[in-house]
């Protein structure tokens, strides 16, 4: 986290006060005692892993024998002669490209739309949240019937429009759209959060600028858009995170086909630990995934300077 | 979902206003097109489930079953031993959601309530572990968890709950954060120790949030595919409901040609808890996630 970047973030505001406040007594070791899970659960599920993996992904390692230590060779490997390596960027970069800003498009836009006091606007909310809170394994597999090619809603309804229908999963141009697609189901999770920001906007800065005579467009613009570029930029963070780790639409709905088209990075990563046995080269991916997200998250912390509105900066 | 944000005597204006522009009929409208998009493939599913094996494939397809079949519910329920499933998943949710939120508030409370050197470090370095991908930490965690024994037990999927969850943590720090600390401080005079205070003031009084991270861990363990999948890949008897209904629908073992109807009637079962405990603890689900957005990214 870069903390110079946004003094507002969630380090801020949390702990200054807690220099500033007194305490009854200096009790280290009861106060070590009350962390203790959590200090145990970093060294065994995130450091001693986050160090030995940086081992294993110089290895050859199939899970029977010992590791054997290779170098760089699972990297070079990776880079110039894996067939589905490539395949699984490029799959996973359109992914995100595709869904983060469409659902955070539609997610502010319902959230816009549902922030009014509207008869049954709860009931509304409600509805439209619905898909967030289903299983992914049971919301999926209901959109592998959806799109089943040969009896599927899907096909269906471009029959009933009189259009021609389509392969969707098994169409090299169509199976990364249909996932998608998927995605936007679930745009009520984004909508939440932007509604939770909306209402946090200050009401006297609108009846300001109605004051003023500023119009609908005028107020979205100069008042709405700035306070929740914050969340904005929070949801664009978290959005990326997760397309980059997007893993059982491919799993359950494509298999990473047709032709690697749906091949996400972290569904070749299981298939080439879990499925081929390849730890090594599969931990050498992760590092991939590691280093990508770590290059966006500063890329865009570096670029939200521009255009994140922080209210309290310096 | 109105709880989102206390009201304050400023935000009374939006509600005034209940005449009916054309900007507002429009929006009602879109809305519920919205509406009607989102559950279109809820109600497909339940009428598919409904239907008999020959009208899935009828075309043009019908809306509406013209007979029901609820026998599809029990067919589905022992084609792939349900109960068992059933009753895996929810032991797993158990002892997930009791592990990951006692363990977090107890963390939390060390963090925030009491003084002690290095707390703030080990504060960041919990909120920080929350921006590593899981992925990274599994392929050597598997390693672990086979040479000592666990691969096809459920250990890996129980014991890392115990140890604390970073998202928890930080939501409880927050919340524990707005007590006074003279609370603390008077029940100190009275004699209490930490584990007093902890369990009979503070567990009473943070109930908003732990119910929220109850709500959230059960989700988490309900949904959860990827860590089941990696550490039972043969052990059928050992599944949760995520990987048997993706076994069933064939997206696992490329199980033979499915029985739609009895699988969406399965699939409508497993989905039943997570929608229940949604509509119950809906406002702190909610109230969890406003305090989330307006907290920590305001």
């Amino acid at each position: 986290m870069t903390k110079k970047a946004r003094p507002s973030d969630l380090d801020g505001p949390t702990l200054a006060p807690l220099t500033a406040r007194k305490s009854p007594s200096q009790d280290s070791w009861l106060g070590y005692l009350f962390i203790l899970p959590g200090i145990l659960g970093f060294l065994l599920f995130v450091a001693y892993p986050l160090v030995t993996s940086g081992y294993y992904a110089l290895t050859e390692w199939n899970g029977a024998t010992e590791p054997r230590f290779i170098g760089f060779e699972n990297f070079r490997y990776l880079f110039q002669d894996d067939p589905s390596f490539w395949p699984s960027l490029k799959a996973t970069g359109l992914f995100m490209v595709l869904s983060v800003p469409s659902g955070l498009l539609i997610g502010l836009l319902l959230a816009v739309l549902v922030n009014r006091n509207l008869p049954g606007i709860r009931m509304i909310r409600t509805v439209l949240y619905l898909p967030v809170v289903l299983p992914a394994v049971a919301s999926l597999t209901l959109w592998k019937f959806i799109y089943n090619p040969d009896f599927g809603l899907a096909n269906q309804m471009l029959g009933f429009l009189h259009l021609p229908t389509r392969l969707w999963l098994g169409d090299v141009n169509l199976a990364l759209p249909s996932l998608v697609l998927i995605g936007l189901w679930g745009a009520g999770g984004s909508m939440v959060i932007f509604l939770a920001g909306l209402q946090a906007v200050p009401k006297e800065l609108y009846e300001a600028a109605t004051l003023d005579g500023a119009n609908p467009t005028t107020t979205l613009l100069k008042i709405t858009m700035p306070m929740m570029s914050p969340i904005l930029f929070m949801q664009l963070i978290t959005g990326m995170i997760s397309a980059l780790q997007a893993f059982s639409q491919a799993q359950i709905l494509t298999r990473g086909g047709p032709n690697l088209s749906t091949n996400f990075l972290m569904y070749d990563i299981y298939v080439n630990a879990f499925e081929n046995q390849q730890f090594g080269l599969a931990t050498a991916q992760c590092w991939v995934l590691l280093l990508l997200i770590v290059a966006l998250t500063v890329l865009v912390f570096r670029f939200s300077s521009t255009f994140v509105f922080a209210e309290n900066e310096n | 979902m109105s709880q989102l944000t206390p009201t304050r005597p400023g935000q009374k204006s939006s509600q005034r206003s209940r005449t009916w522009t054309p900007a507002h009929v429009f929006s009602v409208v879109l809305l519920l097109l919205v509406c009607l998009t989102m559950l279109f493939p809820l109600f497909w599913m339940i009428t598919t489930a409904l239907k008999s094996n020959s009208a899935i494939y009828q075309i043009p397809p019908r809306l509406w079953p013209e007979e029901f079949h609820w026998e599809n519910f029990i067919n589905g329920f022992k084609a792939i031993n349900f109960g068992k499933l059933f009753l895996n998943s929810s032991i797993l949710a158990v002892l997930n959601v009791v592990g990951s939120v006692f363990s977090s508030m107890v963390i939390a409370y060390g963090l925030s309530r009491i003084r002690f050197p290095g707390r703030k470090v080990w504060f960041y370095i919990f909120i920080g572990s929350m921006m590593l991908p899981a992925i990274v930490t599994t392929v050597p965690l598997f390693k672990l968890f086979l040479s000592i024994g666990w691969y096809q037990t459920w250990w890996p999927l129980i014991v890392p709950a115990f140890l604390g969850n970073p998202f928890f943590i930080f939501l409880a720090y927050q919340y524990y954060f707005s007590i006074p600390l003279s609370i603390d401080e008077a029940a100190r005079m009275d004699g209490a120790n930490h584990w007093i205070i902890f369990t009979r003031i503070m567990v009473p009084l943070t109930r908003p949030v732990w119910i929220a991270m109850c709500v959230y861990a059960f989700q988490g363990s309900w949904n959860d595919y990827l860590n089941p999948l990696i550490y039972l890949p043969f052990s059928p008897e050992k599944w949760p409901l995520s990987v048997g209904m993706a076994s069933f629908a064939g997206g696992f073992a490329g199980v033979a040609a499915t029985r739609w109807n009895e699988f969406m009637a399965t699939n409508l079962l497993y989905m039943l808890p997570s929608l229940v405990v949604f509509f119950v603890a809906q406002n702190h689900f909610m109230a969890g996630m406003g305090a989330l957005s307006s907290r920590s990214s305001k």
